[in-house]
């Protein structure tokens, strides 16, 4: 009976032990990941409602007067738009030259190793080297797209990051190349797990082109698809660095965006509690959003990633 | 404990150990709290000696100036035997870093110092007073120092806080070929105004040959040479003693236009509207502008990059209003004593040593800056047949003042934003020039009279004369 007894404590006891080890083994990720992301994501959270500017040495708190300095901007709807445009326009064009990039990159052809290793070099590059790379590429004087353009027959080319609309547009598409490779490899990977037998009996059954691929391929990439387009999505809506490299979120501030404009806030202005704010709005955008588009989207019922 | 346990332990321990390690610099060696050095192994060698190193701060590094420190430190060393410890910051960064350091109490002993950051470090108490450091050696500055650059000081903040490194005096690049091309003399003895740059500048612009006038600032920094001609105006203030602005009369409005005209008349690429100080210079000395306004420290990177023939400095216009040139001057990277020094008498030996006549001369030589001391006036880099020659008229010329700043309150934020923001809505035509400037005056005004109201023995700082 003892015996029965303490056998089961011990089973019982090893079991809970099963149970924590996961934990013991994150722990390491865990503790810095609170250093490093929970600390400033709780402290940021605060000096939104604090009076916070570098130098000054005056903080207090001022209840919601960051946000209604925020609301209060005039240029805060024009920012909010361009992020709006940035981010779906990016995301958008990333994902379908990447769907395409993985379709093309599906079947065996000679070179393709090489091919392959070339167009994903983009994810290889240093934002700040794209940027620079881009800047140049639309100088309005000696940029080589103008060039291209006159020979084409334009009497001018514009001035591709002094005109409003352009410089957002520029940005974009520096991102855009940017980002082809991830879904690319992404999508690949995903396409590379599809049974061969489906297709062939999609075959047999006489389905075309168009048919095999939204019926059979999409839904097997469906997951891959929702996961890869909301990491892009957050992504790119928090990234800032070609923002700041190329444009300085000019001319006057049509191509800032809700990161860009934070960061001027934060190191140009040293206004950490404006930054704070601005941070806890993007907190919430991406929040609603990164639930909305999981309910959306459906990715319960997805399948496995 | 199970032998799985032990094992998930340790290797739990170990990854948090590397983890960590990985957070540290150079596996522990050299720390100094809040450093950026870029030569570590330099810093350590020398904290190593005394134990009584000095950290020096280097707010715009480059080759050329971490090789010149690195020297004279070692010098300083020999010397003394105080070592020092050097480490940089690239400048777009070096305010928020020393912002940083400040907040934190982790400034290094002496910092290199731009005069727009000292109302925020003044106030902050980041830097200290050097007027007893000063003293009696006073009479060995030239009177730019004296009269200009230290009277503003202690106008603006009731004492003494930096020591130049060197002297910054604006002038006017000009593209000395397309002149003769186009017909133009020039001659930088007699000087122009300012109708006969911005004529100049119309004359110089030929769009078919990309060929424009002017390097135009749009971005950041875009208001700073439009205050000084604004303040051509209202006799170098920006404030009357009320501190009601000055700079948004007719008059003023008048001259803002005819300022941005440059922009909108086509006198300067499209693409300006987002440039700042690099795309300016890059863009005269690559060929695409005919003049350029901007400080002695350009000069090196012209001679560098441009034939004898193709250049020539021509002083700053004179006001259309009153014949006196306005022109700022200033000490781009002044050495400071930190508020955070534990030994800043060490930190005022390194200051002294780095101003001697014979090193100050050799650091001006190198950076494109005009000597600090009486007994290097002489120079022949920097004498009447020397490149720097129209900086120095200026410097001694009576006719000269220095406006007044934007004030002593922290305009960080606006110079950081609203300013050139608004300059570029009206090039953009999405505000008229009255709505532009009212913007940017009326928040000069409101923070300067709270500024005033806040410390009501404030003295509005005004034009300064020789």
């Amino acid at each position: 009976m003892s015996k029965n007894t303490n056998g089961k404590q011990r089973s019982g006891k090893l079991a809970r032990r099963r149970k924590y080890m996961p934990y013991y083994f994150m722990l390491p990720v865990l503790i810095p990941l609170l250093l490093v992301f929970g600390y400033p994501l709780i402290k940021s959270c605060i000096m939104a409602f604090q009076n916070y500017k570098l130098g000054s040495g005056d903080i207090y708190f001022n209840n919601f007067e960051n946000f209604k300095k925020l609301f209060g901007d005039n240029d805060f709807a024009l920012i909010l738009k361009n992020s709006v445009i940035y981010v779906v326009g990016s995301v958008a064009g990333q994902f379908l030259l990447g769907l395409g990039l993985a379709l093309s990159l599906k079947k065996r052809f000679p070179g393709r190793g090489i091919y392959q290793s070339i167009v994903f070099l983009p994810w290889a590059f240093s934002a700040f080297v794209v940027g620079l790379l881009f800047r140049w590429s639309f100088n309005g004087e000696y940029g080589v797209i103008n060039d291209i353009l006159m020979k084409l027959g334009m009497e001018k080319g514009p001035a591709w990051l002094g005109t409003p609309g352009l410089s957002l547009l520029v940005v974009m598409i520096a991102m855009i190349w940017i980002g082809i490779p991830f879904f690319g490899i992404m999508i690949l990977a995903a396409l590379q797990s599809i049974p061969n037998d489906i297709y062939e009996a999609a075959d047999i059954d006489g389905c075309g082109v168009f048919r095999k691929f939204f019926s059979l391929t999409l839904p097997f990439i469906k997951p891959t698809i929702i996961m890869t387009v909301l990491l892009r999505t957050i992504w790119i809506f928090n990234s800032f660095d070609l923002i700041v490299i190329m444009t300085g979120g000019g001319p006057a501030n049509y191509s800032q965006t809700l990161p860009s404009y934070m960061y001027t806030k934060a190191f140009s202005s040293y206004d950490f509690g404006l930054a704070g704010a601005l941070g806890l709005v993007l907190l919430v955008i991406l929040g609603i959003y990164a639930v909305l588009f999981l309910k959306i989207s459906k990715y319960e019922e997805a399948g496995d990633f | 404990m199970s032998k799985k346990r032990v094992m998930a332990m340790v290797l739990a321990a170990a990854m948090t150990a590397t983890a960590l390690a990985g957070c540290g610099k150079d596996g522990g060696k050299g720390d100094n709290p809040g450093s950026t050095t870029e030569n570590g192994g330099n810093g350590e060698e020398s904290s190593a000696g005394s134990g009584e190193a000095l950290r020096f701060l280097d707010v715009s590094p480059s080759e050329m100036r971490q090789t010149y420190y690195e020297g004279i430190f070692a010098k300083f060393e020999e010397e003394t035997g105080i070592s020092v410890i050097y480490e940089s910051v690239p400048w777009d960064d070096a305010a928020n870093k020393i912002t940083v350091l400040g907040g934190s109490g982790q400034l290094p002993d002496v910092m290199t110092t731009w005069s727009g950051w000292l109302g925020q470090y003044t106030q902050a108490g980041w830097v200290i007073p050097l007027d007893e450091y000063v003293g009696d050696t006073r009479d060995t500055y030239t009177d730019a120092v004296n009269k200009l650059l230290w009277k503003s000081e202690e106008d603006r903040y009731g004492h003494i806080y930096t020591v130049p490194d060197g002297l910054m005096v604006k002038g006017v690049y000009v593209r000395k070929d397309w002149c003769e091309e186009a017909g133009i003399t020039l001659d930088p003895a007699a000087g122009w105004d300012y109708a006969e740059f911005f004529d100049v500048v119309h004359k110089l612009t030929d769009v078919e040959n990309k060929h424009y006038g002017a390097s135009y600032r749009g971005a950041r920094g875009a208001f700073d040479p439009l205050l000084v001609y604004l303040q051509s105006y209202t006799e170098g203030n920006t404030y009357d003693q009320e501190g009601n602005i000055l700079i948004n009369s007719d008059e003023c409005l008048k001259a803002f236009e005819d300022w941005t005209n440059i922009y909108l008349d086509g006198c300067a690429p499209e693409d300006a509207i987002n440039w700042g100080f690099t795309e300016m210079v890059d863009n005269f000395t690559g060929g695409l502008t005919g003049t350029l306004i901007n400080d002695s420290e350009v000069a090196p990177t012209c001679i560098a990059n441009m034939e004898d023939s193709q250049w020539m400095v021509m002083p700053m216009p004179r006001s259309t209003k009153d014949g006196r040139i306005y022109n700022t001057v200033n000490a781009p990277y002044s050495y400071t004593i930190s508020g955070d020094s534990k030994q800043p008498d060490n930190a005022w030996k390194l200051i002294e040593f780095l101003t001697t006549p014979e090193n100050n001369i050799e650091y001006c030589q190198k950076t494109g800056e005009i000597p600090i001391k009486k007994d290097v006036e002489n120079d022949p880099m920097f004498g009447p047949d020397g490149p720097y020659t129209v900086f120095v008229q200026q410097l001694n010329d009576p006719n000269m003042a220095v406006p007044a700043m934007f004030g002593p309150f922290d305009y960080t934020d606006m110079h950081q934003g609203m300013m050139h923001e608004e300059i570029q809505k009206y090039l953009l035509g999405t505000q008229d020039a009255r709505t532009s400037l009212d913007n940017i005056c009326n928040e000069l005004e409101k923070r300067m009279k709270a500024y005033k109201e806040e410390h009501p023995e404030t003295v509005i700082e005004t034009a300064l004369v020789m």
